[in-house]
């Protein structure tokens, strides 16, 4: 009975919500760059990777600048260039992609932690720098019950969402997005028919780091104002899971992305219920719920979601 | 060939000239890392404390995840005359390394390997955090105080009880009703985890969130931060003073001085009179307090910052015997005090 009442009370405060949203943002980011990759024919494990470059880049150049927008914009820069990078490796030097996309974390990880300490002065994390304020929309805010979780996030937040319809728009009922989709599902009649495979894989892939790298920046700025060693703690990997779940497509994406923000969400609330009295050991397992669920989905859905036909082939030019 | 071998003998004569003049200390950290502004970054004051007061070589290894322990501790023990292990979650580590290299001196805290090369530190947490406990029930407004753990190894259980243990004590003394939310994230490492725990615990009505959970911590004084001065939410920080990371945003911190202990250990192997042994240091030995509330003194009333000095001193005194685990903990009953 106090496990319902636990339970019943979660999904009644508002803040289980917001909390949820704030957790789903850097999967929605880079699983649906995941999307973009993919569509075009191009797997990019690198997403964990580079979510860690943008919230490392993000955070020295709002350091440097003193201005988020701008840490932000450089985020988006560099994830462009580790985007262009594993276009080149994979898409003009044909390329293992799952390879590539490894080296690119290494090369990630690497490379922050060294700059990090050559930056800042100390291994480990940065100092704290400005974060995005919170947008205050009145008109959502009014509205009960509603308002206390849209009212008040991070802009960041809001641009996800915008960015999920943009990209179903883009992707389905556009001249370019109907080309990504040919040339991930058939590369060879794409080219017989005079699109250049090459320069679409390579949108599809900068895209997914321009994407990602936002969602890094989003931990980091966005949420911390500070930069630590390894911050993205896998969330990349979450995010492609979530891309599968979603069925490579952007609100697919988005759904598997709010479901496993709310798994984890939930433990958490799940913990703080005073009226459930458990020892810390048993706390301890909540942690494992949202595991639990990715395998559950995994396992029940993935059979039916169906990827491009051509992802993660190279494609030879005649 | 001769040549070579005139350079090798050379360097052989380089490294042992610098071993023999100075000591070389190693340190390696746990998964918390460097930067945790806690736990991690004390041990390395105190290996600091070290270079400079008796001039040994001090160093720094990483740890990033609990697989690097081993290899860590190895590579260290190589080359080091100290090796400092930090970190319970090394115990396992240690007690296989450190046989292995019976001429180095280990230094572990936080946790016992019994060898005779291993001089082990541990602390009574609970006795930190019984203050802070004690000051955040004293200092809430909305009746509830939260608590955010790493992961529940037993120094960080041992904040928790502690922790549990002040407020229950206030409950008592005062006849009042404060509630303790706790919650763990799982991580000494993901300052975003302790972040959105802390605000769960601060949606679901709590306003003092006291965090043991290394650099996952530092998300807790973020989340108290963007609440902002004065809006009478607050984070407790853990292992250093952490008041100054938010200025009037910490309303105190659990200290315990890992440095010292650190120091104190290096001193003895410099001196000669380093020996395997446990070490437990609590209030008494003035290895753990609490920090001196640089920026929110004012916010604290006189009597309550009495009562914290009485406690203080009926601690060390032994006439209070903070619970360390759940078990002491529910067979907890506060003895009478006069403040």
């Amino acid at each position: 009975m106090n496990w319902l009442i636990a339970i019943v009370n979660i999904f009644m405060n508002p803040f289980f919500y917001k909390s949820m949203l704030n957790k789903a943002t850097p999967l929605i980011f880079a699983s649906l760059g995941g999307v973009y990759s993919e569509t075009t024919g191009v797997v990019n494990i690198a997403l964990e990777g580079i979510m860690l470059a943008g919230a490392f880049a993000s955070v020295v150049f709002t350091y440097i600048t003193g201005n988020p927008w701008i840490g932000i914009l450089m985020a988006v820069y560099i994830g462009a260039a580790m985007g262009a990078l594993h276009a080149l490796a994979c898409v003009t030097y044909r390329g293992n992609q799952i390879v590539s996309g490894t080296a690119l974390i290494l090369l990630s990880q690497g490379a922050t932690g060294f700059l990090l300490q050559r930056i800042f002065g100390q291994p480990g994390s940065s100092d704290l720098v400005k974060t995005l304020p919170t947008w205050k929309i009145e008109a959502f805010r009014r509205i009960p019950f509603v308002g206390l979780i849209i009212g008040d996030l991070s802009p960041l937040v809001y641009i996800a969402f915008i960015c999920v319809i943009c990209s179903h728009f883009l992707i389905f009922k556009t001249k370019l997005g109907l080309r990504m989709r040919a040339v991930g599902e058939n590369p060879e009649s794409a080219d017989t028919l005079g699109i250049d495979v090459y320069n679409v894989r390579y949108f599809g892939v900068i895209m997914s780091g321009i994407l990602a790298s936002l969602g890094g920046a989003f931990l980091s700025v966005g949420q911390l104002g500070q930069f630590t060693e390894n911050m993205s703690n896998g969330r990349g990997f979450i995010a492609l899971a979530a891309m599968i779940f979603g069925n490579w497509k952007p609100f697919g994406a988005l759904g598997a992305s709010l479901l496993f923000g709310m798994a984890e969400s939930f433990s958490y609330q799940l913990q703080t219920q005073s009226i459930l009295k458990l020892p810390p050991e048993i706390k301890y397992l909540f942690l494992m719920i949202p595991f639990v669920l990715t395998l559950v989905v995994v396992a029940g859905f993935v059979g039916k979601t169906r990827p491009p036909a051509s992802d993660g082939i190279p494609y030879e030019k005649e | 060939m001769k040549k070579v071998g005139i350079l090798l003998a050379l360097l052989v004569l380089l490294v042992m000239g610098s071993s023999f003049a100075n000591l070389t200390v190693i340190m390696v950290t746990d998964t918390g890392g460097l930067g945790d502004k806690s736990f991690n970054d004390s041990a390395w004051a105190g290996v600091q404390m070290a270079v400079k007061k008796l001039g040994v070589v001090g160093n720094v290894v990483q740890s990033y995840e609990q697989a690097d322990y081993v290899p860590n501790l190895e590579d260290a023990a190589d080359i080091a005359d100290v090796v400092v292990g930090v970190g319970f979650m090394m115990q396992d580590a240690l007690k296989k390394v450190a046989p292995e290299y019976p001429n180095t001196k280990f230094i572990f805290v936080d946790g016992v390997v019994d060898a005779p090369n291993v001089l082990s530190y541990t602390f009574k947490e609970q006795e930190g955090a019984f203050l802070v406990g004690y000051l955040a029930a004293a200092m809430t407004k909305t009746g509830k105080v939260g608590y955010v753990g790493g992961i529940p190894i037993p120094p960080v259980k041992r904040y928790e009880f502690g922790y549990r243990a002040g407020v229950k004590a206030y409950n008592v003394w005062k006849n009042k009703n404060v509630e303790v939310l706790t919650g763990y994230v799982n991580s000494f490492s993901d300052a975003e985890k302790g972040k959105s725990m802390t605000e769960t615990q601060f949606g679901e009505g709590a306003d003092i969130v006291f965090a043991a959970a290394g650099l996952s911590g530092l998300g807790t004084i973020k989340a108290a931060q963007e609440k902002g001065v004065g809006s009478g939410y607050f984070a407790i920080g853990v292992d250093q003073d952490q008041d100054y990371l938010a200025p009037g945003c910490v309303l105190a911190s659990a200290m315990k001085r890992v440095d010292n202990a650190v120091y104190y250990g290096i001193e003895a192997a410099v001196k000669g009179t380093f020996k395997g042994e446990h070490k437990v240091i609590g209030m008494k030995e003035k290895g753990i307090g609490i920090s001196p509330m640089t920026y929110t003194k004012q916010f604290v009333p006189k009597e309550v910052l009495h009562e914290l000095d009485v406690i203080k001193a009926k601690i060390a005194d032994g006439t209070i015997k903070v619970p360390a685990t759940e078990e002491e903990f529910k067979a907890f009953m506060p003895p009478k005090i006069e403040f």
